[in-house]
């Protein structure tokens, strides 16, 4: 029988010690409960407003199983060190999603939810997808062996750059940035996410000029080289368009910002680049805004694992060393999710589960920002040979010029490539072997001289929590 | 010309190339030997050296390998590939000989 009113979340979402189903979508929700409220009542409130509930019964909760489609509350723990502050586990069974959706899950698990003024903070701190989700997804377009191999490029990070500055020079002397950088020893250059198509550079001109730097480079050098060419554009049509035009120019790779352009887009192109044979580079302009306060928001792995599944040859997951934010955990974390086939749950980069990704291509993580020379054998040792590490004014900025900077950084590169594997330590001797390199590359020695002082030395804001022992 | 990895530093001697070698076979990769006289980036056939030499754990014997090859083709580029069965494609591969390097 219906009976109309307002019943508590918790007498229904609420199932502490329920044992997930290996099919099941698991969230780790770090939560704050507004004053007063109980936090099973507040995690119990998640769990019914990302699946089936809403404010009050309605008499249709009766025309279905809600025990099929509800998302249940299996364990909530307190944060420690925190006060007031949770962490709540939800499984939600995986009839609540649409197959091969980013979207979808977005929609459930980070909707309203977020708003729900019961709680005064929610973060999404990870999500386990199951392999029967997963199976769904087709993921990178090439993955990271077949862009070595269509590249040629083995047994060593990549190096890019993004030219610069970003805004502002015309399609002509941009390919002219690209074509010094690319001689000089580089792999990729970039257009800053901030480049589409201004009145002082339209696409088609950048296009067509870049792709001519990146042709003579081939040239000179006798390497592969490509130039990522931003489609991130107004709508879808345009988005196709630019990539259809990269793609008749011979450019090997496109980039796209997919948290501007969303999810469904982002997945429109990275079909498209499958069936194009096209590399995707994705730039992640905005993640900061939803991922860096550490009380609210969603966690960039979790972005990250939504990348894998809706595809990206590329992504940029921040440097460690750089400019930009990034705990060395919780980053490498990242790293792995990006890159491995299976991820063990470890608490102490932020993993909340195991992910098994059921060989679903890999995606190459991208450290960009504010790094240097001076930085590269902290990279390799961080990063390792699958990686692209770009330097945009730690190239551009040469006392010499572009081309200078990027052969500084490639002799630098395939310095520290080659003491690792001879079994040096990089972390420790990291600047005897780049002076050692220096005397063979005046190069690399004026680049040297140049970034000696420049640190960037900050606290993270996004740390994981200090487990007890 | 620029022959990717390596291409920026000076030709590596006998000693450092055993040492580059040993690392290919420290990761349980499988070292390949290809040559060619007309190298191409686009180009991802190259001539093989003989099969991968699958049961070889010795960085000297690949050595002694290389050297055969640079003898009967003194003109020709030879890379070393280190294959991952695993990956199922190479994750090493550099030119190890360039003919107007010298040996």
């Amino acid at each position: 029988m219906f009976e109309a009113g307002v019943r508590e979340y918790r007498e229904i979402y609420w199932t502490p010690g329920f044992q997930p189903r290996e099919t099941d979508v698991l969230a780790a929700f770090r939560l704050i409960p507004q004053p007063g409220v109980p936090p099973q009542e507040a995690a119990a409130a998640v769990a019914a407003e990302s699946s089936t509930a809403t404010w009050t019964t309605v008499w249709t909760d009766h025309l279905t199983t809600l025990d099929r489609y509800k998302a249940r509350v299996y364990d909530l723990e307190p944060v420690p060190g925190r006060d007031n502050q949770y962490l709540a586990y939800i499984a939600y069974p995986l009839e609540l999603f649409e197959e091969g959706s980013v979207t979808s899950m977005m929609a459930s698990i980070t909707g309203n939810v977020f708003g729900f003024k019961a709680l005064r903070a929610l973060r999404l701190e990870d999500l386990r997808i199951p392999v029967a989700y997963v199976k769904t997804f087709q993921g990178p377009p090439n993955g990271i062996q077949v862009e070595r191999d269509k590249l040629n490029k083995y047994g060593r990070p990549l190096l890019g750059a993004t030219l610069k500055p970003k805004l502002g020079l015309s399609a002509r002397n941009y390919g002219r940035a690209c074509f010094e950088l690319l001689a000089g020893g580089l792999d990729f250059t970039k257009d800053d996410e901030n480049i589409t198509s201004q009145p002082f550079m339209r696409w088609g001109d950048r296009y067509e000029f870049v792709m001519e730097a990146v042709r003579k480079a081939e040239q000179e050098t006798g390497e592969r080289k490509g130039h990522y060419l931003n489609v991130t554009a107004p709508d879808c049509e345009q988005m196709l368009e630019r990539a259809e035009f990269a793609r008749q120019l011979g450019s090997p790779i496109i980039m796209h910002d997919f948290l501007v352009g969303g999810f469904a887009a982002h997945a429109t192109l990275s079909r498209w680049c499958r069936r194009n044979g096209m590399l995707l580079h994705v730039h992640r302009a905005l993640h900061a805004v939803m991922d860096r306060q550490k009380d609210h928001g969603i966690h960039f792995r979790v972005l990250a694992k939504w990348l894998r599944l809706a595809g990206g040859d590329h992504l940029h997951t921040g440097t460690v060393v750089g400019k930009l934010e990034g705990d060395r955990a919780t980053t490498l974390g990242v790293v792995d999710l990006l890159r491995s086939d299976f991820i063990a749950a470890d608490r102490s980069r932020g993993i909340y589960f195991d992910q098994e990704w059921a060989s679903l291509p890999a995606v190459l993580p991208a450290a960009s920002g504010g790094i240097h020379v001076w930085h590269m054998p902290a990279l390799v040792d961080i990063f390792g040979d699958d990686s692209v590490l770009q330097f945009g004014g730690g190239s551009a900025g040469h006392p010499q010029g572009s081309r200078a900077g990027a052969t500084a950084n490639r002799v630098a590169l395939e310095a520290c490539v080659q003491a690792r594997n001879e079994g040096r330590d990089l972390a420790a001797e990291g600047p005897r072997i780049l002076e050692q390199a220096a005397k063979r590359s005046g190069e690399l020695a004026a680049a040297l001289d140049t970034w000696r002082e420049i640190k960037f030395d900050f606290e993270s804001v996004d740390t994981p929590d200090v487990m007890p022992a | 010309m620029k022959l990717e990895t390596f291409s920026y530093l000076p030709q590596m001697s006998a000693g450092l190339l055993e040492q580059q070698i040993r690392s290919i076979l420290d990761r349980n990769l499988v070292v390949g030997i290809e040559f060619t006289s007309a190298p191409d980036p686009r180009d991802h056939y190259w001539t093989m050296w003989k099969l991968p030499l699958f049961s070889v754990d010795d960085a000297g014997a690949v050595l002694a390998e290389l050297e055969f090859c640079r003898r009967a083709h003194p003109d020709a580029y030879i890379k070393i590939n280190g294959y991952d069965a695993v990956r199922q494609g190479q994750v090493v591969s550099f030119v190890a000989y360039q003919p107007e390097r010298g040996p």
